[in-house]
């Protein structure tokens, strides 16, 4: 038992960009984001036994993590106005002082106004994972998820464009 | 100032790839968030369904098989001033006879269904799949409340309109005021229960029901809008 929770965190440990970046889509707060990766890391672990290599480690985490942010987790704090919001921007972003990390942040900031099955194409996306993966992860067809996902490209590009 | 280039998503791929991620988890911390405690809507909605389960059934088991029943109707009978009691009682313990089955069955039904309905709820299948049975899984103990409170109706309605039917058949006086006082009582009743679970159902599953249903409205709403 021990080795096995020892195996698992050390491939969640080498993983936990995915779930960081799930975490940080999905909610409004840090004490909110926090309680977020540990539920989805807790719901990898109760699923961890039926995983076992069974599929790509990407494709099981992005399931559980996304089906856990956007079905299962329920948010302590409220959702905040528009100024905490920002504030809450500010603050997380406060070591963001080059342009490519402004940006990033920017994109977040973007990515969190769009519904949550949007997020979730949009990450994927830019994770580069493959319309397949990105179908298949979400119940939707390929061809649907290709649409979409141009669509959103120009959504996107003029909600920066208008946020910048 | 920044050109619209800079806003294109494909050109921002690979700083999202490559961003830095302040404060991440080591693993021992990794390894004590597995004894925490899971905060989860299925949980919350897992939990509230056996209490419903449990209370429901119980209010069903006390109305169906109470032994009081049977000496507050015969005290009823005997206020409408009706004759013949025990032919009446014979033919209204047929009818609950009947009830009490119908009640046993549909409670083993649901049991099995609702925990089949669980069990599909799998964390590793699709977004879409997800939603659907977890959706699935409410609506089958929303099913048994359902079938539990027809049932209900049936059986007041029943233990009702039999008396009025044995008062006419009877000729007794209609202005008799236990006789109005039974069915005020009994209008009434009903329309406090369903006051009352109207807004429970609105309070305990309001919230996560319409974010389950509005997910999957924009997952459906994204398959059907590819030729437009």
């Amino acid at each position: 038992m021990e080795g096995k929770q020892k195996e698992f965190s050390k491939l969640i440990k080498n993983n936990q960009g995915l779930i960081i970046k799930v975490s940080r889509l999905y909610t409004h707060s840090l004490e909110d984001q926090e309680d977020l990766f540990q539920e989805i890391v807790l719901q990898l672990w109760k699923s961890y036994d039926s995983f076992q290599g069974n599929s790509k480690i990407s494709t099981w985490m992005y399931r559980v993590a996304l089906n856990t942010a956007i079905t299962l987790f329920r948010k302590k704090t409220r959702q905040p106005q528009t100024d905490e919001l920002q504030d809450f921007h500010s603050k997380n972003y406060l070591e963001d002082s080059d342009e490519k990390q402004q940006q990033i942040s920017l994109l977040y900031k973007v990515i969190k106004m769009l519904p949550d099955v949007e997020r979730a194409i949009v990450m994927m996306y830019l994770d580069d994972e493959p319309y397949k993966e990105i179908a298949e992860t979400l119940g939707i067809t390929e061809v649907n998820a290709r649409v979409k996902m141009n669509r959103l490209k120009k959504t996107l590009k003029e909600l920066m464009i208008k946020h910048a | 100032m920044p050109n619209s280039e800079d806003f294109d998503i494909d050109s921002l791929k690979k700083s999202w790839q490559e961003q830095v991620i302040s404060d991440d988890y080591n693993q021992d911390e990794i390894e004590v968030m597995l004894n925490k405690k899971s905060r989860n809507y299925v949980k919350y909605i897992l939990w509230i369904s056996v209490a419903e389960f449990i209370i429901f059934g119980i209010i069903n088991f006390i109305a169906l098989f109470s032994s009081s029943f049977h000496t507050d109707f015969t005290s009823i009978l005997n206020k409408l001033q009706i004759r013949n009691q025990n032919e009446v009682e014979f033919s209204l313990d047929k009818i609950y006879y009947w009830i009490k089955i119908a009640s046993l069955v549909i409670t083993g039904i649901f049991v099995i269904i609702f925990y089949k309905n669980y069990k599909k709820i799998d964390v590793e299948a699709n977004l879409k799949k997800f939603i659907i049975h977890i959706i699935n899984f409410k609506k089958s103990v929303n099913l048994f409340i359902i079938s539990n409170i027809v049932l209900l109706f049936l059986f007041i309605g029943s233990f009702t309109s039999f008396i009025i039917f044995t008062i006419r058949r009877q000729n007794i006086e209609i202005d008799n005021p236990t006789f109005w006082g039974l069915i005020a009582g009994v209008t009434f009743s009903l329309l406090i229960c369903i006051i009352l679970i109207l807004l429970y159902y609105k309070i305990a599953y309001g919230i996560i029901l319409k974010k389950l249903s509005k997910n999957l409205k924009q997952l459906e709403k994204i398959d059907s809008e590819k030729d437009n």
